[in-house]
């Protein structure tokens, strides 16, 4: 459960990113954010993570109140969920197995976990073969199945998608958003954000717009017109 | 933390090593190389003043007796001089010692000029060597107020001389230490500051995936350990062994005075295991303190 009531996000140099969002997203739900850059989606992506503060206003992501979250609070609040991001942010230096596995030797997972979790998730996004390459003998689209591997090996209740598809070919853009479309099916919460309409209209999902800091449109059936 | 975790960090961290090897050659070319000149320069100055004390060793002033001297006067003199806290070593010199060494210097012929009891010209005295060449001068009014003693002799310039070329030594010495000292510090600190910068993504996404700021660190820390046991036990033997080379060829080398001075050259065993300490404390200290506060800076995610 994602709820933002009367968020308003000022930068330092003056600059009104996000004015007085109010937004809902229950359980289990899956949601496109759109806009144009600049419209404020990444605001709203750096405020779910804890990434930035909101200058006024609550959110409440997964039962935390990310507003008031404290320092020590932060890594466990993440924990709780999954990300995804445009420039997948893998590590070069480590093969795919690691990459993946990573994010649980982070929580404390124990290594036998590890060796029996990491397998199914990598076959679930269709590199179970690839376990053992590096990141420099992927595709754009298979990395970010890697990122998509990594974002949900801790089984979390909510996976967030920054332009996963901004890196990555067209026609591979839909295969991530259709992954994206089945995890949704076993019941994890998915936002994803994209400026990319054509993609979002493939899918009969709730579009949130956003423009120029503010909520203009939310369409639980976008894609049906 | 668990234990598997741990077993993680510490492999995590040797890992690092691997991964980044021109950047920890880097770092571990400098670490030596800073070790190596402050090493260098102790040693120098160690064997400097070395070389100094030996000088100053060799310096003695002579006491000699009132002609009227006679044994109690002797006996008294000998317990003053042994009671005197700067006072090294004395021997006493009796008239026919004095002649025997006298005619070593001096041609027969200015003997033979002397009348027969040749001895008798020859004061009675004692052979002085002191502690601390620097009060020489307090010593010797101390010991010319001494009961039955006529005149002291004493190297005053000579002992000027040496006190200051010691503490030109211990200064100088000093100070170069303290220059490297502050060089290393900037250097290193620039060092960790940009292997920590080249991984900036790394703990970027550590912090995105839920890590812990301390386990974020312990890699780091770890890597720090690592490189500064390295470095230290590096630095250690090549100055070991450059040291030792050094020593063998100069003693072979050296011929007549210059002999004598370097046979007072400090062994390397002597200085051996608080070198080896210091390098060590130095190397980790430097590598754990810049990882943790140079990653720091980029945990604020």
């Amino acid at each position: 459960m994602i709820r933002f009531s009367n968020v308003s996000k000022t930068y330092d140099n003056g600059t009104e990113a996000l004015k007085n969002v109010d937004l809902e997203i229950a359980d289990g739900e899956f949601v496109f954010i759109v806009g144009a850059s600049g419209a404020g989606k990444s605001t709203l992506i750096k405020l779910l993570l804890r990434e930035e503060v909101p200058s006024s206003g609550a959110i409440e992501v997964n039962g935390y109140t990310v507003n008031r979250l404290k320092r020590r609070q932060i890594p466990g609040f993440r924990r709780s969920l999954g990300v995804v991001f445009q420039d997948f942010r893998l590590i070069p230096t480590m093969n795919v197995y690691d990459n993946v596995a990573f994010a649980l030797r982070v929580t404390n997972v124990s290594t036998r976990d590890i060796r029996r979790r990491v397998p199914y998730i990598l076959s679930l996004v269709g590199l179970a073969s690839k376990a053992r390459c590096k990141m420099n003998e992927l595709s754009g689209g298979e990395q970010q199945r890697v990122a998509l591997a990594r974002a949900l090996v801790n089984n979390p209740k909510l996976i967030i998608a920054d332009e996963p598809t901004g890196n990555i070919d067209p026609e591979l853009s839909y295969e991530i958003v259709d992954l994206l479309n089945e995890i949704n099916k076993v019941g994890t919460t998915v936002v994803m954000v994209t400026h990319e309409h054509d993609l979002v209209a493939q899918f009969n999902r709730r579009v949130i717009t956003i423009d120029n800091g503010s909520v203009v449109a939310d369409d639980a059936d976008w894609g049906q017109r | 933390m668990k234990g598997s975790s741990f077993t993680y960090l510490l492999k995590e961290g040797a890992r690092n090593i691997w991964v980044n090897r021109m950047m920890s050659l880097a770092s571990v070319g400098i670490l030596v190389s800073c070790m190596l000149l402050i090493g260098s320069a102790i040693l120098l100055s160690i064997n400097l003043n070395g070389m100094v004390s030996y000088v100053e060793n060799q310096n003695e002033m002579v006491a000699f007796l009132e002609d009227t001297a006679d044994d109690n006067v002797v006996a008294s003199v000998e317990a003053a001089l042994a009671q005197n806290s700067n006072v090294d070593s004395f021997a006493f010199v009796s008239r026919e010692e004095a002649l025997e060494r006298y005619s070593e210097v001096v041609p027969e012929s200015l003997l033979e000029s002397l009348q027969e009891d040749k001895e008798e010209v020859f004061p009675l005295s004692f052979r002085i060597t002191l502690k601390d060449l620097s009060q020489i001068k307090e010593t010797t009014a101390r010991i010319e107020s001494i009961p039955g003693v006529m005149r002291v002799n004493a190297p005053t310039n000579v002992a000027e001389t040496v006190t200051g070329i010691k503490r030109a030594v211990y200064i100088c010495g000093s100070g170069i230490v303290v220059i490297l000292l502050a060089v290393t510090l900037i250097i290193i600190a620039n060092t960790i500051k940009v292997t920590v910068f080249n991984r900036r993504k790394e703990i970027n996404i550590m912090k995105f995936v839920g890590a812990t700021d301390l386990f974020i660190r312990m890699p780091f820390v770890v890597e720090g350990i690592l490189l500064g046991v390295i470095s230290a036990c590096a630095a250690y033997l090549l100055l070991w062994g450059g040291y030792t080379y050094l020593m063998d060829y100069v003693q072979t080398q050296a011929a007549g005075t210059l002999s004598a001075f370097l046979k007072n050259l400090v062994p390397f065993s002597q200085v051996a295991r608080q070198l080896l300490a210091s390098f060590l404390v130095g190397g980790v200290a430097i590598g754990v303190f810049g990882s943790m506060i140079f990653v720091r800076k980029h945990l604020k995610v």
